[in-house]
């Protein structure tokens, strides 16, 4: 059976070596961390690129490829028939309901410091509506046949089914998206190649410890461990200072971008990462740079 | 009861035309308490025969037991454990150079998962077995060859193994500092750990601390000789040396 109070101390050793072992040279780590934080920084703007043009999109309603608008006097038991029929098709993954009250708060959020035009107006003069979400990849035939079929319905004033257009916006967005991944995989690639020759410099610079800790018994990881842990600090140092910078530089031209936005699509507020997300860029750091560090400590220290 | 058992034990290094054989059929038995002395010239087998001990190599044939373990079976996640039990000494002592010397001793003790406090304790009671004051502030590369060599000692001694190695311990020292050396090891193997060196320093053999010898020449063994002295009273290195090891014996003669 394991010692666990031995283990837990055997790590405790294995953690403050791998900080001793970084102080030996400062400057090699600062230099990883900052090279990590630059390839970071190129995946955090991708990445907030991507996730604010799909706010953008959402606030302007792109994504939603049927919106069927109500009347103002419709009985809300027809209303929700009208819901459940739909709810009930395959492709239909989900049917959102929109009050008048909720089409004004969006509006007045895609606005963004612009909403003050919107004071004064009453939210009855929206109408309430249905958005239809349906599968990835439903033909565009679908999309208009349902549309039709839809408008024939007693309680429907209107039905806006998307266009080519907005498949078009619809393809720039997987685009933008799939530049994004592209970029995690690549910038992933980078900072692991960044951790990985760091590494397997520390791992040179003591080669000796490594042979001795080797000879008086010291288990692969033991002596692996400190390696292991100055990768995942590397990294997840790299990936904060990415982030704080891309915040820095967010904020500053936050206010001129959703200018334009406003002025261009009525779409003009721009979010940085929640807490949520800050935490997994700074555990992708971490984990880059653990893989990075297991492949340049684990075939020069084994047992 | 043998501490260390080589049975048909058959080492060599590399393949085909490149192939060269280290050790050739070698078995023999340490008895637990034994000062065992390896001799023969440069190239005879002994480093490989030790680092056959340390399961840094392992045997094309042959069986190897340290303390009643297989291992030439032994799997590779258990190599460190059967190290913690084998303590070495090498002839470049092996140091971390800027460290201290209760800093380098430690270290064997760290591996163990030991409170900082029992590490501290332990080391400092090995350093002191070599008449070395644990509280210097030195670092070991300000210390003298012989110095150093008791650091490596303390160090291996401090996890208290089965058996200690040692490989050429004295290979680096003027003869004054091989004698203090042979003379902590004597003490050592007199306080009950098994001893067995690789030497062909003839220094070693004059001392009388041998109680067991073992002749290896292009890695075949040619001697196996016991002494028929009690370990515990080995003679001291200041007496005569050990009448019963001139030259040793021929293999099987010792039974």
């Amino acid at each position: 059976m394991r010692d666990w109070p031995n283990t837990f101390r055997a790590a405790g050793y294995v953690v403050s070596r791998a900080f001793r072992g970084m102080a030996q040279a400062p400057m090699v780590q600062l230099l990883a961390v900052a090279t990590t934080a630059v390839c970071m920084l190129l995946l955090g703007t991708v990445m907030l690129a991507w996730t604010n043009a799909q706010g953008v999109a959402g606030a302007w309603g792109i994504d939603v490829p049927v919106t069927v608008y109500i009347h103002d006097d419709a009985p809300t038991d027809e209303i929700e028939e009208l819901a459940g029929l739909l709810e009930a098709i395959p492709e239909v993954t989900s049917v959102e309901r929109v009050s008048p009250q909720d089409a004004m708060t969006r509006l007045a959020e895609g606005l963004g410091g612009e909403a003050s035009m919107l004071e004064g107006i009453e939210p009855g003069v929206l109408p309430s509506s249905l958005e239809v979400h349906l599968e990835d990849g439903t033909s565009s035939g679908f999309i208009s046949a349902l549309g039709e079929k839809v408008s024939g319905f007693g309680v429907v004033e209107d039905v806006a089914v998307a266009g080519s257009w907005t498949d078009q916006a619809q393809e720039m967005l997987r685009t933008v998206g799939n530049m994004a991944l592209g970029a995690a995989s690549l910038v992933g690639f980078a900072c692991m190649a960044i951790v990985w020759s760091t590494i397997r410099l520390a791992v040179y610079a003591r080669r000796s410890e490594i042979q001795i800790l080797r000879l008086v018994g010291g288990s692969t990881q033991f002596v692996r461990g400190p390696f292991i842990v100055e990768g995942i600090v590397q990294g997840a140092l790299g990936a904060a200072l990415a982030l704080t910078l891309l915040y820095a530089g967010f904020d500053t031209v936050r206010p001129f971008l959703e200018d334009g936005l406003s002025l261009l699509f009525a779409a003009g507020t721009l979010r940085f990462f929640t807490p949520t997300e800050l935490a997994i860029g700074v555990a992708f750091g971490a984990l880059v740079g653990l893989l990075g560090s297991r492949a340049a400590a684990g075939r020069y220290v084994v047992t | 009861m043998p501490i260390l058992e080589f049975s048909s034990v058959t080492m060599t290094y590399g393949r085909g035309r490149a192939k060269t054989e280290a050790l050739r059929d070698v078995s023999f038995t340490v008895p637990e308490g034994a000062f065992s002395v390896l001799v023969g010239p440069s190239g005879a087998g002994k480093s490989t025969l030790l680092k056959l001990v340390l399961a840094m190599e392992r045997p094309q044939e042959g069986t190897i037991q340290v303390a009643d373990r297989d291992i030439h079976r032994l799997r590779k996640h258990s190599i460190p454990y059967l190290r913690r039990n084998v303590g070495a000494v090498f002839q470049d002592f092996k140091l971390l150079p800027d460290a201290t010397a209760l800093e380098n001793v430690s270290l064997a003790l760290q591996v163990l998962g030991l409170p900082r406090r029992e590490v501290r304790a332990r080391a400092s009671k090995a350093l002191e077995q070599v008449e070395l004051e644990p509280g210097t502030k030195r670092s070991v590369s300000r210390m003298s060859g012989g110095e150093q060599q008791r650091v490596a000692i303390a160090r291996a001694l401090s996890g208290e193994p089965a058996i200690l190695l040692a490989d050429e311990p004295t290979g680096n020292l003027d003869p004054r500092l091989s004698r203090e050396i042979l003379e902590v090891l004597a003490r050592i193997n007199r306080n009950g750990t098994t001893v067995m060196l690789a030497t062909h320093d003839p220094i070693v053999r004059e001392a009388g601390v041998i109680t067991h010898e073992l002749g290896l020449e292009a890695g075949r063994l040619v001697s196996d000789s016991l002494a028929d002295i009690d370990p515990l009273h080995a003679v001291d290195l200041e007496e005569d040396t050990n009448p019963v090891l001139n030259g040793g014996v021929p293999v099987g003669a010792v039974a």
